[in-house]
């Protein structure tokens, strides 16, 4: 087994040393990339694996993958199989942050470079790519603030357990400070949404509305599910229309994007998410040092450690761009246009 | 009497729990008004045999015969059919429904729209306890506020009102003080003169040398004897049950 | 427990009043505490807590965990347990959406009038097939209820993503909204009057009618001060919640939409509408009174009593405990469904998280409600005040404004500390 190991590795170091000297297309069908997916049953990671795999097949690669069906013990025996099995570049989507340092550590010291996907893997020697999360509670804030410049501003946040729902956060407050301190904004209410449940949302957003006579101006949800919630809130007491923000593209915040009850829906593209990492990968098992991959920049994580990273602007989807979802095939024209008012969202027309 | 068809005939029962022979070929009868003691040490299987003539196990072998007839017996359900009462050592009693609800439970009296009549169970469980237990008053409490005997009296009218004529009675006095196991002789003596027959099983041959006609010793799965109370004397039957000895010297074969 | 009238120990006045009123003291104490939280809330806020607006949010946010936690009175009571209920109610919800949304309006036509009909009986369907396979695997294949419903919890939830692989589910079907308790889902003014007149026929019809039995069997009577007290508290209680409900007005603009939509023309000084009484209460209010029936006044109900208290007296009376298992689940999965209805009417939309962690509050609302794990006692009325408490701590943090992470240690220690009341007071009792 160690013998083989060894085998493998050398012949990986040999591939990649011919990959860089010769630098060729046709040497690049040597390049095997792992991936080591958290728990394949979530639906989204279908789409992302169908765009790595395309990505990979257009560069030569080869697509080997495993699945840790959320076990963060798995994930690390199934680290070491991909390498095993001649893995030269990995992906990994971490169930755990921490827990998967050891597997990360293994695959550094034996040379392969490693991609954290869309979760942060906290290890200076591997690449982070993601949707810039600060990025998307920007993107929310900056929506409800072109339709709603001043008033009464309500936070709808995610889950406290959840670090993105601080990040998101974050990116909504530093858009809306400078209102705020002018006292264009007043702050009236703001709530973590226990689990991101819809329901959570929904009862917080009728508590703030009756703390506060219904006097609403704006909702700022950090997304689509908790401003489901608020929406339904904002319904039963006639407020709804209000600007409400929301992200991740659900098809029920897209049609209320088309209706006019909630303003934007931060739309992340998984197709750009898994095109890039398989990019990336690619470029690393080549060679490249990953400062030199490109549009990688340095950043420093929330634990302090400097790492190569890239992070992908999503997409506000609004009425005005509703037909950037529809032309990518993530939602048919009906169920985005369902009930919307004729003649006011040009996607539907 | 031998020339008369009993009551109840159990022939040849067979009992075995994961190869364990509970009961093991054991036959005995009951006639009508009679008292018939079921004696043996704990395990000796006789709870075991009286439970398939109640219904709640059933054989693996041998057959009941009510009246000379087999009778198919294979749930609780079935044994009432045939006006067989059981009451059981642990009474069987839910200790959170009053007196009324557990008398009829499984037999609820219903009003023409088939809902629960309560008021017309608590007037006929006010009525039988009359009979049975005048200083019975505890109607509306649950039966975990009672006391031992009134419990068993509770038990003894959910049998008698529901006009058993095979009675099976499970330890009756075991948990009672001097003075209810008195009271409670008292009503087996008053049941037996209405004419009802009665299985009354102990381990403890006081507690039914008097009250019997007949006794059927058991031990470790098998009958030792059965015996009329007239021709035996309390020894001989503490020999049956102690050594497995016959009152005429034979002893039987300690198989299994 | 020695309530024998001829007893003799003397007691205090308010005691022999109690009795004398055949009061349930545990009731009384519930109903107590639940004042001193609205009271303590309406003073950290400002007024804002005691107000029609508020208390009428309160009802309709407790509807759906009201519903299910009188069908795991039942559950619990059996000495069963349901961990499922929050799935379940997921899986029928993610169901009836896409019947509603996506199939129903392909056969029959977009807007037909039957969707919501036909939409509830398959959820109600859907719910008692799942709660029929649960108690047949507890009953029949002797797997204890923990672990089955432990694993529902898992498939239910599982099985709820996969109706529509993740995606929400929105709009829903309009008249199916009237269950969620919105605007469009209150009695409104006259009916809210009316449901409220019915409801206190029925309490007098009832207190009459079982005095009169029990007159004619000549058993011993509560005295009549005592029977008519009863009687005013309770019509008092109803009419003080038609009132405040009543007292609740839709929103001026949402008002003169739905006269838009209604085709009614708006007044100069305004529509003057009012809530009333939300259809999510009425539903908990019909569904409180059949399952008191149920639990009291039928062969069912006695019998799930019977075997909370004594499952082989139970057996050996000739009650078919394995039935009997079935029966309760697939009560307990219809309940779930009718609760699905309410959670996904009120949210406007069916999410495939709908209902998580819902049997936590729905075990707790009948644990507060008196419901006693070791099985045998319980009743549905308790459950219900339980909910009610459950969500008045909750809304009431959410409306002082305290963190969710702070709320739920709160609501964690309330719920211990109830049981630990509860077990001091029937100590004490001696029950």
């Amino acid at each position: 087994m160690q013998g083989f190991r060894d085998f493998t590795r050398a012949a990986a170091a040999l591939v990649v040393g011919v990959g860089i000297a010769g630098s060729t297309a046709a040497q690049a069908a040597d390049i095997t990339v792992g991936v080591s997916w958290s728990n394949f049953q979530e639906e989204r990671w279908k789409t992302d694996e169908a765009a790595m795999k395309t990505a990979l097949e257009a560069a030569g690669a080869a697509y080997i993958s495993t699945d840790a069906q959320s076990s963060t013990a798995k994930q690390l025996s199934d680290v070491e199989s991909l390498i095993a099995r001649g893995a030269n570049a990995l992906i990994i989507l971490a169930q755990d942050a921490s827990a998967i340092t050891p597997a990360v550590n293994k695959a550094v010291q034996e040379g392969i470079p490693v991609v954290g996907y869309d979760r942060l893997i906290e290890n200076p020697d591997a690449f982070y790519l993601t949707f810039d999360n600060v990025e998307v509670g920007r993107m929310q804030a900056r929506a409800v603030l072109a339709a709603q410049p001043s008033g009464n501003y309500v936070f709808i946040k995610g889950s406290a357990q959840d670090p993105n729902a601080d990040f998101l956060h974050g990116g909504q407050v530093e858009v809306l400070k400078e209102a705020m301190d002018k006292g264009d904004i007043k702050v009236v209410g703001e709530q973590y949404t226990d689990g991101w449940l819809p329901a959570n949302a929904q009862r917080n957003m009728e508590q703030i509305l009756t703390a506060n006579d219904n006097k609403v101006d704006a909702v700022v949800a950090s997304n689509d599910g908790t401003a489901g919630g608020v929406v339904a809130a904002l319904t039963a007491q006639g407020l709804e229309g209000i600007p409400v923000s929301g992200q991740d593209g659900d098809h029920a915040a897209l049609n209320r994007v088309a209706v006019g009850t909630q303003t934007v829906s931060v739309w992340k593209d998984a197709r750009e998410l898994g095109k890039a990492a398989a990019n990336i990968a690619v470029a690393l098992a080549k060679g490249t040092a990953p400062a030199d991959v490109e549009g990688a920049q340095k950043w420093t994580s929330p634990g302090g450690v400097e790492m190569d990273s890239i992070f992908l602007a999503p997409v506000p989807i609004t009425r005005d761009n509703l037909n950037v979802v529809i032309d990518a095939g993530w939602i048919t024209k009906d169920a985005a246009c369902n009930g919307a008012p004729a003649g006011k969202v040009a996607a539907c027309n | 009497m031998t020339d008369q068809t009993p009551l109840v005939e159990m022939r040849d029962i067979h009992v075995s729990f994961g190869g364990i022979k509970a009961v093991d070929g054991v036959s005995c009868t009951l006639n009508p008004g009679e008292v018939v003691g079921l004696l043996g040490h704990n395990g000796a299987g006789k709870s075991t045999l009286i439970k398939v003539l109640s219904g709640a196990y059933r054989a693996d072998e041998g057959a009941i015969l009510i009246n000379g007839e087999e009778a198919a017996i294979s749930s609780p359900r079935d044994a009432r059919r045939y006006n067989i009462e059981t009451i059981y050592q642990t009474l069987a009693l839910a200790d959170n429904l009053d007196a009324a609800s557990n008398l009829f439970l499984g037999r609820e009296l219903t009003t023409a729209t088939g809902s629960l009549d309560d008021v017309r169970m608590e007037a006929e469980t006010r009525k039988i306890m009359g009979r049975l237990n005048p200083n019975f008053r505890k109607f509306e409490a649950p039966v975990s506020a009672l006391s031992g005997g009134q419990r068993q009296s509770v038990a003894i009218a959910r049998a008698v009102y529901f006009e058993a004529k095979i009675l099976i009675m499970d330890e009756p006095t075991a948990a009672l003080g001097v003075q209810e196991t008195a009271m409670v002789s008292e009503l087996i003596k008053q049941l037996k003169s209405e004419g009802i027959s009665i299985f009354l099983i102990s381990h403890d041959i006081h507690d039914v040398f008097d009250l019997s006609d007949r006794l059927t010793v058991m031990k470790n799965g098998r009958l030792v004897d059965t015996v009329r109370v007239e021709d035996v004397s309390q020894d001989d039957v503490l020999a049956m049950i102690i050594a497995g000895q016959r009152p005429n010297g034979g002893q039987i074969t300690n198989g299994g | 427990m020695s309530v024998s009238p001829t007893s003799g120990t003397p007691q205090s006045l308010p005691a022999r009043i109690a009795r004398q009123m055949e009061l349930d003291v545990r009731l009384l104490g519930m109903v107590v505490a639940l004042l001193v939280i609205w009271v303590a809330f309406d003073l950290l806020t400002g007024g804002r807590f005691i107000t029609p607006r508020n208390l009428f949010n309160l009802t309709v946010q407790t509807a759906s965990v009201a519903v299910m936690a009188t069908g795991m009175v039942f559950v619990i009571v059996a000495r069963h347990i349901d961990l499922s209920v929050g799935s379940v109610l997921g899986f029928v919800a993610m169901l009836m959406g896409a019947f509603q949304s996506q199939w129903l309006p392909g056969v029959l036509g977009p807007d037909n009038p039957a969707i919501w009909l036909l939409t509830i009986g398959f959820g109600l369907i859907v719910g008692s097939a799942i709660g029929a396979l649960q108690g047949y695997i507890i009953g029949y294949l002797a797997i204890p209820a923990f672990i089955v419903t432990l694993g529902g919890l898992l498939v239910w939830r599982g099985a709820a993503w996969w109706v529509t692989t993740g995606q929400t589910i929105a709009p829903l079907d309009s008249t199916f909204l009237i269950f969620g308790g919105g605007i469009q889902g209150t009695l409104g003014f006259l009916w809210s009057w009316i449901f409220g007149a019915i409801c206190m026929v029925a309490i007098v019809y009832l207190t009459i009618a079982n005095r009169q039995k029990r007159k004619a069997f000549q058993f011993p009577l509560k005295p009549v001060w005592a029977e008519y007290t009863n009687a005013i508290t309770l019509s008092a209680g109803v009419i003080l919640f038609v009132g405040v409900m009543n007292a609740y007005p839709i929103p001026e603009r949402a008002a003169n939409r739905l006269a838009e939509a209604r085709g009614i023309p708006v007044p100069e000084d305004g529509l003057g509408w009012v809530h009333g009484i939300a259809i999510p209460v009425v539903i908990v209010a019909i569904v409180a009174l059949v399952m008191t029936f149920v639990a009291r006044r039928t062969k069912f109900g006695r019998y799930v009593f019977a075997i909370g208290g004594n499952p082989q007296a139970a057996d050996l009376s000739g009650i078919d405990t394995k039935k009997m298992t079935v029966y309760i689940f697939t009560l307990m999965g219809a309940l779930c469904a009718l609760s699905a209805v309410i959670a996904s009417a009120r949210l406007q939309s069916a999410a495939n998280d709908l209902g998580t962690l819902d049997e936590l509050r729905v075990i707790a609302a009948a644990v507060i409600g008196g419901t006693s794990l070791a099985g045998g006692v319980g009743t549905i009325y308790g459950a219900i005040l339980g909910a009610l408490v459950m969500q008045s701590l909750q809304s009431g943090m959410a409306l002082v404004g305290v963190q969710t992470s702070l709320q739920s240690i709160i609501i964690g220690i309330v719920l211990v500390a109830a049981v630990w009341i509860d077990q001091l007071y029937r100590r004490r009792i001696g029950a």
